[in-house]
């Protein structure tokens, strides 16, 4: 190899540096631990950044509407299906249409910008476009309805969105935290709960 | 570019790559729906009831939307025409509403244009032409609806000139002339299949070509419960295999063009049997047709005809004829005198819930309209849901005729063969978006209700006619919405209902249906001279020289379903072959003239010439061939160039009909058929078992022990539920509708031909169809196959990456994101049941296709295995429907879209946990058998034995214990 580039009859020309493998001795002392180490930095920092739950933990969009949850849920005390409504209807928890905020907000800080935003989406029936702050991995199908009937909390998995200005991911989604819960939910049952175990079938959530 | 520049750019662009791959995924943006409507529940399936119209037929059906996009098209309990089960191309066309390939706007000389600008275009033509007294001509299908009819009505006050003409291309004329001279009017009366215990097809396919009801009436008698239950018998006489013929307890060969003469040879049989003629006809009519003569004539060994005649004469009242609509109309006259002899009318005809249909025009109507237009003497011409260019056999005469006329205009879904002659194109909507009503039957109303706002620029095409009407006299409306809700408050309502209109009106379009008083109708009297004109003229019938070509109606109808890929990649449920129409022949035929599958020859036929593959048919009669209409389309994406088109050769008699002396000629070219299943014959196994009543009898004395293969793996835990499945092959007729339903449900993708050849059909479901026997005795063997969800299933075991397992509750399950696409488990599944996506057949497709994947399903990506989950989805669905009622679940929670859509309710599916549940009574049928049980895979579904009720007749021995052993 070495011979090839450094011989005599090298067709390389005069005015380019001539590239020369350093000597064997150099490469064992040095470079080689230098590069073991370099590698294996470079794969756990890699490993450490990208792990799911660093990633998607915390997560908060800034929303088109600067809803906050505390206000609402918490300092209001309004209960979560009033607005999440399909809750117990369908799989989804769904997001309220504007019609849900104006029935307080036809009355309530009318002047506010961000009121007048949704009153103006109600008029001209343009729906707005919330960040969504869960998703779901592919080729998984998660049904709230047999969570919420169980009696779980919504802030089992949610997270005290009552406390939150702006909502932020809190579950990772990953299937350890539903392959745990459904292998033992007794915690986040209601203490009376008769329910001990659920089912950990592929098809449960996968189909 | 330099190589140093070069690499400076594939370093920067692979930093770029890896920084943005670092940055959080776009989760997107959720879009509540901007109003709160009691319906829209995201995630939640609404269902609505509304009409499928198709020729003379309507049936009303359930529409499945979600997030305000029909997915999949169900049936309708409370019609009588579909009994729960919704048509085969009903539950099809679904595709249809999403199809790339719709006419989107308006169009004027082809180019794109407004629907104001179109309808002022034609407003000013029609005027024009009307002022002038010129003819102006409407040109629509049959039109079962009575507010359409209302409407034309109306417009025909406004124009005196305007000529309606309502044509069917697939209706027979020869029908329908039989018909008018048999009894002066067209009313066809309804066939009741369930008060019959005789029943003979002559040429004719009830189970293929029926509604779901009389597949259902039909099966109701193959599975009787006891012993001393009846069986209805089933006979069938014809030429081609239909699937008809394939359910048939005794099937004869027949020559078509003498079928009259086989029917009156009956006549003349049932008449010695002491069954009077009718009124006016003479025993010497008959004189001519010595039974045993014109059996042999056809090939029928003359007992078999003896016994057909003593079965009918004995199930006089309960007997029926049907006569198939290709035959010639002695033949069908023939029909109406035996049907008449056996005391059908009122009896098994139900002239009561007769159609009232004023004629339809015939071929021959149309081609004198036409060449009226080609003269120029005509006006205006309008086609709605009518393509001329494509159904009319000489297109030449078609583009003359339109070339003449000066206001051309089509209503049209597509850019098809007429509207790219017409000057005018007008964008309609599909019938899942338009209102409207329909009359299937006197006493019977349905409404048809948009399921979704349009999708496209278009317009219902009624409104094209309430516009005219606005413009021309004023009238008050232009929306077809309003017209109809008007008409049925005046009309329908009328103050006959103790409830206010709007509550009436939401009540209908609730059901789907409104059942009103029938109006008593008279009983027909058959005319005596149409049958004597008949007998005569069949007396002097002799076979025909060269072969006869049977033109039948396929299963894309008139051809508007052309573009459809699921019923173009739906085997047939005899031939199996997908994509495209073949000529078929019998064996015989075929060896005579060196032909094989797939050799193209000539069809010469009065003067047209077409080019046609063929398809060697077992079971077919010598010196027929068939051919299917609705192919061979010169437009869509899917459809254009797939077949031929078999109304070219239909120069003299419309709709499926009789041709003879048709040459053929073989060419040196062929083609390789995409066929679905390369396999024939059963070779002697009993995977589909099939046994007549009295082995059945004998088997309950004594029942044969089948013990459980050892096995050395552990049994599965009980759990709280089993699922299993129990499909009774006895009531099954081989349909089809549980694949396209499974098809619809579970987004299964179309490969088109190319893949099919290589054997790359992605069916969850298909229907296995085998032959045993030779051409004499051909029997078919038909079965639905699917995964049958083994307990020990030999998939799972293999798979490397434990991509296929089982649940607790005996699914076999499928998780894609797992699988590797090794294809091991397809490899070993013993029941060939397990597809692969060999390409990426869904990953390309954009709106609006894409509308019509069912979202409770994943899309299944290149290099994934799939198979039949059992409608997984909807146990789930069903499981979480009794938790938030707080109850458990129960029997009949859970239909899969197969189950469904099951006419004859040959599906049936539950937990085998809760003994009282249907499934588990069937499962322990002593019919009772599971597929390649000596697998000890221990298969989920449980096949019950199809039952036989072949006459007694001597000589052939049909004993055999063994089931179908013995070819």
């Amino acid at each position: 190899m070495t011979q090839e580039i450094t011989g005599p009859e090298s067709p390389t020309p005069q005015h380019l540096p001539r590239f020369v493998l350093p000597p064997l001795d150099q490469l064992a002392r040095f470079w080689l631990p230098v590069g073991t180490v370099a590698v294996a930095t470079t794969v756990a920092l890699v490993g450490w950044f990208t792990q799911p739950d660093r990633l998607v933990r915390g997560y908060a969009p800034s929303q088109p509407i600067p809803y906050s949850h505390r206000l609402h849920a918490g300092t209001l005390q309004i209960p979560c299906e009033y607005c999440h409504s399909a809750v117990r209807r369908s799989r989804h928890a769904s997001v309220p249409p504007v019609d849900v905020c104006m029935n307080c907000h036809r009355v309530t800080k009318t002047d506010s910008p961000a009121i007048r935003q949704i009153a103006d989406a109600q008029a001209t029936a343009k729906p707005i476009a919330w960040q969504r702050v869960y998703l779901l991995p592919d080729h998984v199908y998660f049904d709230h309805r047999p969570h919420v009937v169980a009696g779980i909390l919504c802030q089992t998995c949610h997270g005290p969105v009552e406390t939150m200005e702006v909502v932020s991911q809190q579950m990772s989604l990953r299937m350890g935290n539903c392959l745990g819960c459904h292998r033992d939910p007794r915690a986040a049952l209601p203490p009376d709960s008769p329910i001990t175990r659920a089912p950990d079938n592929c098809a449960t959530c996968h189909r | 570019m330099s190589r140093r520049r070069f690499l400076t750019l594939l370093g920067a662009s692979a930093a770029f790559a890896a920084g943005s791959g670092c940055s959080r995924i776009d989760r997107g943006t959720i879009l509540p729906a901007a109003r709160k409507l009691p319906e829209a529940v995201p995630g939640a399936a609404v269902r609505y009831a509304t009409t499928f119209s198709e020729g003379l037929d309507s049936y009303s059906v359930l529409v499945k939307t979600r997030e305000g996009r029909p997915i999949h098209v169900q049936g309708n309990d409370l019609d009588p025409l579909g009994r729960g089960a919704a048509p085969l191309r009903a539950v099809a066309d679904v595709l249809r509403l999403y199809d790339p390939d719709r006419l989107r706007h308006s169009l004027i000389d082809g180019a794109r244009t407004s629907w104001d600008d179109a309808v002022a275009r034609l407003v000013q033509g029609v005027s024009e032409a009307s002022a002038a007294r010129h003819p102006i001509v409407l040109v629509t299908g049959a039109m079962p609806s009575p507010t359409r009819r209302a409407l034309v009505a109306d417009l025909a006050r406004v124009l005196p000139t305007l000529e309606h003409v309502r044509w069917e291309p697939v209706v027979s004329d020869e029908e329908q002339a039989a018909l008018r001279a048999c009894f002066g009017n067209l009313t066809r009366p309804r066939p009741r299949l369930e008060r019959a215990r005789a029943l003979l097809a002559i040429e004719a396919d009830p189970l293929g070509d029926g509604a779901p009801a009389d597949i259902a009436a039909f099966a109701d008698q193959r599975r009787p419960a006891a012993e001393s239950d009846a069986m209805n018998r089933l006979w069938v006489a014809e030429a081609r295999l239909s699937l008809t013929g394939s359910k048939a307890d005794q099937r004869l060969p027949l020559r078509p063009a003498l079928a009259a003469r086989l029917a009156f040879a009956l006549a003349r049989s049932l008449h010695a049997l002491g069954l009077p003629l009718p009124a006016g006809i003479s025993a010497d009519l008959l004189a001519p047709f010595e039974p045993d003569l014109i059996a042999r004539e056809n090939g029928v060994p003359p007992a078999q005809l003896r016994a057909l005649a003593s079965d009918l004469a004995a199930a006089r009242g309960a007997a029926l004829v049907l006569v198939g609509p290709c035959l010639p109309a002695a033949a069908h006259v023939a029909g109406h005198l035996l049907n008449a002899m056996l005391e059908a009318d009122s009896h098994t005809l139900d002239v009561g819930d007769a159609r009232d249909d004023d004629a339809l025009a015939t071929l021959a109507d149309v081609r004198a309209l036409l060449e009226r237009m080609a003269t120029g003497k005509v006006g205006a011409a309008i086609f709605w849901g009518a393509n001329p260019a494509y159904s009319f056999p000489d297109e030449g005469l078609v583009r003359a005729a339109l070339e003449r006329t000066p206001v051309r205009a089509a209503i049209a879904l597509h850019r098809d063969e007429t509207v790219s002659l017409c000057s005018l194109a007008f964008a309609e909507h599909h019938w899942l978006e338009s209102w409207g009503d329909h009359a299937p039957r006197p006493d019977l109303l349905t409404l048809q209700q948009p399921a979704l706002l349009p999708l496209f620029d278009t317009r219902p095409g009624e409104d094209v006619l309430l516009t005219l009407l606005n413009r021309l006299a004023g009238t008050a409306t232009t929306e077809y919405a309003e017209y109809l809700k008007e008409r049925w408050r005046r009309e329908v309502h009328a103050g006959r209902y103790p409830v206010p209109f709007e509550r009436f009106w939401h009540s209908v379009l609730h059901d789907g249906v409104l059942r009103r008083p029938a109006t008593p109708r008279p009983t027909r009297r058959l005319q005596s001279e149409a049958v004597a004109t008949a007998a005569r003229a069949a007396a002097q019938d002799a076979p025909s020289r060269g072969l006869d070509l049977l033109i039948t109606r396929g299963p894309l109808h008139d051809g508007r379903y052309s573009n459809n890929g699921w019923l173009q990649e739906l085997p047939d449920p005899v031939t199996k072959l997908t994509w495209g129409n073949v000529l078929s022949l019998s064996p015989a035929d075929a060896h005579r003239l060196g032909l094989s599958d797939g050799a193209l020859i000539r069809i010469q036929a009065a003067g047209a010439v077409l080019t046609a593959p063929v398809f060697v048919q077992s079971g077919q009669a010598d010196g027929v061939a068939t051919l299917a209409l609705g192919h061979g389309r010169q437009t869509g994406g899917v459809a254009n160039g797939v077949g031929v088109n078999a109304f070219r050769l239909l120069l003299h008699s419309g709709g499926p009909a009789l041709l003879r002396d048709v040459s053929i000629s073989p060419t040196a070219a062929s083609v390789v058929l995409p066929t679905a299943q390369p396999h024939q014959r059963i070779e002697g196994r009993d995977i589909v078992r099939s046994v007549t009543r009295a082995q059945h009898v004998r088997r309950l004395a004594a029942p044969p022990s089948e013990s459980e293969p050892l096995t050395l793996y552990p049994s599965a835990a009980p759990a709280q539920h089993k699922w299993v499945m129990a499909i009774d092959l006895s009531a099954c007729v081989g349909c089809s509708a549980c694949a396209i339903a499974c098809q619809s449900e579970n987004n299964i993708p179309v490969v088109g031909p190319e893949q099919v050849r290589r054997g790359r059909v992605m069916h969850w479901m298909r229907i296995d169809r085998y032959y045993e026997g030779d051409s004499d005795r051909l029997r078919v063997l038909t079965q639905p196959m699917l995964c049958q969800q083994c307990d020990h299933a030999p998939c799972e075991p293999v798979c490397p990456v434990n991509a296929t397992t089982h649940s607790a509750e005996g699914l076999n399950q499928m998780t894609y994101n797992r699988c590797v696409g090794t294809r091991y488990c397809a490899n070993n599944c013993p029941y060939k049941v397990r597809r692969f996506n060999y390409l990426d057949f869904t990953g390309m497709k954009t709106a609006p296709e894409t509308l019509v994947f069912n979202p409770e399903v994943s899309v299944r990506p290149r290099g994934v295995m799939e198979k039949c989950t059992f409608c997984v989805q909807r146990i789930e669905e069903a499981r979480a429907a009794a938790k938030v009622a707080g109850r458990p679940m129960r029997d009949g929670d859970v239909t899969p879209a197969c189950a469904a859509a099951c006419p004859a309710v040959a599906i049936v599916f539950g937990d085998l946990m809760d003994p009282a549940s249907r499934v588990a009574k069937l499962a322990r049928d002593p019919r009772g058998y599971r597929v390649l049980a000596e697998l000890g895979v221990r298969p989920a579904i449980t096949y019950l034995y199809e039952l036989k009720n072949p006459p007694e007749i001597p000589a052939a021995s049909d004993d055999d214990p063994g089931g179908t052993r013995g070819r």
